[in-house]
């Protein structure tokens, strides 16, 4: 060789080994890519909430004399205010602490005090007056464009009266009052002497267009109970709550006016632990419960037993004080639980029980409020300071366990994974279990591979070890063919035809299942027993075979002809009302029968192939030596052939399975995608896939089911790393052990 | 061409012509194997001694387009009869392969296939088996430290000897040899032939080489094949002594082939 032409060829080999390494390696990167991405988009679901202090307000923006009963603030953080004893609000800009205004409430009388004030709802504040009347004031914050001010961005304070309750006579402990969106009014007073009542007032419109006003006034029942220590009233004045001294819990419904019911009583902290404070978590179902050692649980009706009745019990339990909790509330936008106690407030998840904040500052705090979009606290200090916070608290209601674990949902009897990712109203708990999700993913494989793999492997042993060469040339490129399929029309065919076609005829699908393989073996003895007859010796061999489609054709019109008579005699007539009266399975139109057959389709011709070509490669001096030795042909498979390939056969597999884990199109449409953990073959379910191409559409971005539909790809994607590595080992090992040729 | 007597042959072939598709590779052969002794098959390549080898256990029943015509009589009994048994006619005619082809399975596994698929179960009767087999391939001094091992640790020439091994755990009446030695090195290939001497006391062996100095070795009969016609039979220290054909003396003195 001449040496420039030796220098050529090297030069070459070493660009092509560059060329291969860079594209062998970009490969690996841009896999490393994709992951990094989903799991940032995801990772943000695990960060921990952070609060930074925005403003700080010395005392001294009001007299000391007067106690502030009541904080709050505007959902700009702009501006706070306070409500004093003497009855005024100020209304404060919390960047320099200059007071914007002051409103009197009741200017007429000024000698009237405040006693005690209780927020509610957004901005509602029931106001306590010390003749024992109340009045329920709302604030409200209109931004506008100040003309007179060179059109600046200036924000209007109004306060609207939203209802007035008269005084009454007797000294009263704690009064709380409602007013809802009809117009109804509702009063609970407790008294010095226990007694507790309940005022209501209902302005209805009758149909000839007057105004008709019902009242009522009663003493509620106590039933015995100790005495009560805190009262809460839900937001719309229906249902009451009251937990006593000695740790009993106590519900009325106030549904019907004048016709109150205690529904609930009983004895809910076995060591009669004083029960200091109470709240409704937002929804109004929960009800957040502190007692005296310092521990905040919530509790909701759960029906126990079949009378249907629903007995309040303790769901979740939220990180505890040191000291007695003395004032639990509750966000207005999701299911947070604030809690006071002596070593500061603290903000806690419900659903997923998660820790999320915690406030201490130096003077304490007396007064607080959170913001009606939850992102903000104001809070007084014992030594008057007014402080407020911005709240960064991204996904409160993701932990591993409301991800993976059995959570006790709102209105559930009991723990349950449950997928559900929006609902009709905003009060609701989102539901983002994955395990129905995982579940829904391997159940749907599963089917798909018990159907598949049988038939994949058979085929391909048929083709690779029985066919004639001529007819595996036709055999093998069409089953290719089946993978090319757009599986959009596999998933279309399967729900639009074969799912109605299989409910119709669902005795003869089973009775086919039967006699299909009946009639394939019966027609094989016969055929072993009559071939060796004169007339069958000259059939050329080889293409027994074309007998089978005939067979199949039969024994599938055999089946269907007696389906329905079957159905008749065995199930009553309706094999799906059957299976749901006798053995409680429900019957989806569109279940796992559908995507068995749908997905194998998909899957076979993955299987079939790789799992040809090991049988074909095995080579032929094996198959010579054991047929020599004289084991007959379906020996030498079964002991020869089948162990060489096995490494192929089981990476086909598994590449298979990596695909049916991962199909998204065919259980789009074939199944109801109904998130249920149910392994019956009768229904369907959601698999991981499905569900982020349902609904990635509808999420919100950087929302958490936007980062939990990530996070789900990552699992998917771990889920096909975990089965592909496992393949890869297996194969490996099988290689080692069968391999060499 | 010398006819030699044979007094107790084993497999006799009348007029046997075969055929790839509508090429006929072999054009009416007639000879006859002598029991418990050697028979070499020697020819250039291409003449038709390896297709002839292996119509005796009718291994080219396995390729699609083939065709035999004639008679090949083991024990006076037509092997291409339409009601021989091929399992049956391939457990007494064994073979031994040019490559040698063990199983992916253990040595003690790769011995008593042919038992196993034979139906048989018994741990006492395989221990024995693969003891006597092994023995007899002189083999088993160097592998029953380790008879659970895979087969594919051994060497080449260890590989052959395993191969016979598992042609005689069956105990059959013939073995035939294609070119076992073609992959060997010299001295693997003079332990397979000290081995073959041994056989002989218990087995008809019929032998395809193109090397003909193991024909002569080995062999106590040489016949010699060209263009799928049988040139020469005889014994093997006539035949190479005193050819009687000329085409035979060519090739034996190296002139063509």
């Amino acid at each position: 060789m001449k040496p420039v032409y030796l220098k050529k060829v090297k030069r070459n080999d070493r660009l092509a080994s560059w060329a291969i390494s860079i594209g062998g390696l970009a490969i690996i990167f841009c896999v490393i890519f994709i992951l990094v991405l989903i799991v940032e988009v995801s990772l943000p679901l695990f960060m921990s909430p952070t609060a930074r202090q925005i403003a700080r307000v010395e005392s001294g923006f009001v007299s000391s004399n007067v106690q502030v009963l009541a904080v709050g603030m505007d959902d700009y953080l702009e501006t706070a205010y306070t409500i004093d004893a003497g009855g005024t609000i100020r209304f404060i800009n919390l960047a320099d602490g200059r007071e914007l205004e002051q409103i009197r409430l009741r200017p007429a009388e000024a000698d009237k005090r405040l006693l005690a004030v209780e927020n509610f709802g957004r901005l509602n504040h029931v106001l306590h007056w010390d003749d024992g009347s109340l009045s329920v004031e709302q604030v409200k914050f209109s931004p506008f464009y100040d003309a007179a001010d060179n059109n600046r961005r200036s924000i209007r304070h109004t306060l609207e009266s939203r209802g007035e309750f008269p005084a009454v006579p007797q000294q009263v402990e704690q009064s709380l009052a409602r007013v809802n969106d009809e117009g109804r009014q509702t009063r609970v007073d407790l008294f010095a002497d226990g007694r507790l009542e309940v005022q209501q007032r209902e302005v209805t419109e009758n149909f000839l267009g007057e105004e008709e006003v019902t009242e009522s006034s009663e003493i509620l029942e106590l039933n015995g109970a100790g005495q009560l220590s805190a009262l809460v009233l839900n937001d719309s004045g229906t249902q009451l709550y009251a937990g006593t001294a000695t740790g009993e819990l106590l519900h009325w419904s106030l549904e019907e006016s004048g016709e109150a019911n205690l529904v609930d009583h009983l004895q809910a902290f076995a060591d009669q632990r004083r029960i200091t404070a109470l709240s409704m978590v937002f929804g109004d179902v929960s009800l957040a419960v502190g007692d005296e050692r310092g521990q905040v649980s919530t509790w909701f009706g759960v029906r126990g037993d079949s009378s249907g009745k629903r007995t309040l019990t303790r769901i979740h339990q939220l990180t505890g004080h040191a000291a007695p909790v003395d004032k639990l509330s509750h966000s207005l936008r999701d299911k947070t639980v604030l809690s006071r106690s002596g070593d500061g407030l603290h903000l806690d998840y419900m659903t997923s029980e998660r820790f999320l904040l915690g406030f201490n500052p130096p003077g304490g705090i007396s007064r607080y409020a959170l913001t009606a979009r939850g992102d903000g606290l104001v809070a007084l200090g014992e030594n008057g300071d007014l402080l407020s916070w911005r709240l960064f608290i991204p996904h409160p209601e993701i932990s591993l366990k409301t991800l993976f674990g059995k959570v006790w949902y709102e209105g559930y009897d009991q723990p349950e994974y449950v997928w559900q990712s929006s609902a009709a109203s905003d009060d609701y708990e989102p539901k983002l279990s994955l395990t129905p999700l995982i579940f829904g993913s391997l159940k749907g494989t599963f089917y798909a591979m018990l159907f598949a793999v049988p038939l994949a492997i058979f085929g391909a042993i048929y083709t690779s070890q029985f066919a004639r060469p001529k007819l595996r040339g036709m055999i093998k490129p069409a089953i290719e063919i089946m993978a090319a399929v757009p599986t959009v029309i596999i998933g279309f065919l399967a729900a639009l035809w074969l799912a109605p076609l299989i409910e119709s005829s669902l005795g003869s699908v089973f009775l086919s299942l039967v006699l299909l393989p009946a009639a394939l073996m019966l027609c094989i003895l016969l055929w072993q027993a009559a071939r060796k007859l004169e007339p069958l010796k000259q059939v050329e061999r080889g293409y027994e075979f074309l007998a089978v489609i005939p067979i199949i054709i039969g024994a599938v019109a055999l089946a269907s002809t007696l389906g329905p008579g079957l159905e008749q005699w065995l199930f009553a007539g309706d094999l799906k009302q059957w299976l749901f009266s006798e053995l409680g399975t429900r019957y989806d139109p569109r279940n796992c029968i559908i995507i068995a057959f749908a997905m194998g389709f998909a899957v076979i011709p993955i299987i079939f192939t790789i799992a040809e070509d090991s049988l074909s490669n095995v080579p032929n001096s094996l198959k010579a030596a054991s047929l020599a030795l004289g084991a007959s042909r379906w020996q030498t498979v079964w002991r020869v052939i089948l162990p060489s390939a096995s490494p192929g056969i089981f990476a086909g597999t598994m590449i298979g399975f990596g695909r049916a884990v991962g199909e998204t199109m065919i259980v789009l449409m074939a199944t109801g995608n109904t998130a249920i953990m149910d392994l019956s073959i009768f229904n369907g379910m959601r698999p991981l896939s499905a569900n982020i191409a349902v609904e990635i559409p509808e999420a919100p971005v950087d929302g958490s089911l936007y980062r939990v539909l990530f996070l789900s790809a990552v699992i998917l994607f771990i889920l096909t790393f975990i089965v592909n590595t496992v393949a890869e080992i297996v194969r490996q090992r099988l290689r080692a052990k069968y391999g060499r040729f | 061409m010398t006819p030699i007597k044979i007094e107790n042959p084993v497999i006799e072939v009348e007029d046997l012509r075969f055929y790839y598709g509508d090429s006929r590779a072999i054009h009416g052969v007639d000879i006859a194997f002598p029991e418990k002794q050697v028979t070499a098959l020697i020819g250039p390549s291409g003449c038709g001694k390896s297709t002839l080898l292996r119509c005796f256990n009718r291994m080219n029943d396995l390729i699609d387009i083939s065709r035999v015509e004639g008679k090949v009589l083991l024990d006076g009994q037509d092997i291409y009869d339409k009601n021989t048994d091929i399992i049956e006619l391939r457990r007494q005619v064994g073979m031994v392969f040019q490559k040698s082809n063990p199983f992916p399975k253990s040595i003690y596994e790769n011995v008593i296939y042919g038992l196993r698929i034979a139906g048989e179960k018994d741990k006492s009767f395989f221990d024995e088996r693969v003891e006597t087999s092994l023995k007899g391939a002189a083999l088993w001094d160097e592998v029953k430290d380790r008879l659970h091992d895979s087969a594919l640790g051994l060497s080449g020439g260890q590989m052959q000897r395993l191969c016979i091994a598992r042609a005689i755990a069956v105990n059959p009446k013939v073995i035939l040899m294609d070119e076992p030695c073609s992959a060997l090195d010299p001295k693997s290939t003079a332990r397979v032939e000290e081995l073959i001497g041994e056989l002989r006391e218990n087995f008809t062996i019929i032998i395809v080489t193109h090397n003909m100095q193991q024909a002569a070795r080995v062999s106590d009969n040489t016949a010699f094949l060209f263009e799928g016609n049988l040139i020469e039979y005889g014994l093997t220290e006539q035949l190479f002594v005193k050819p009687q054909n000329k085409q035979t003396e060519d090739y034996i003195t190296g002139r063509f082939g």
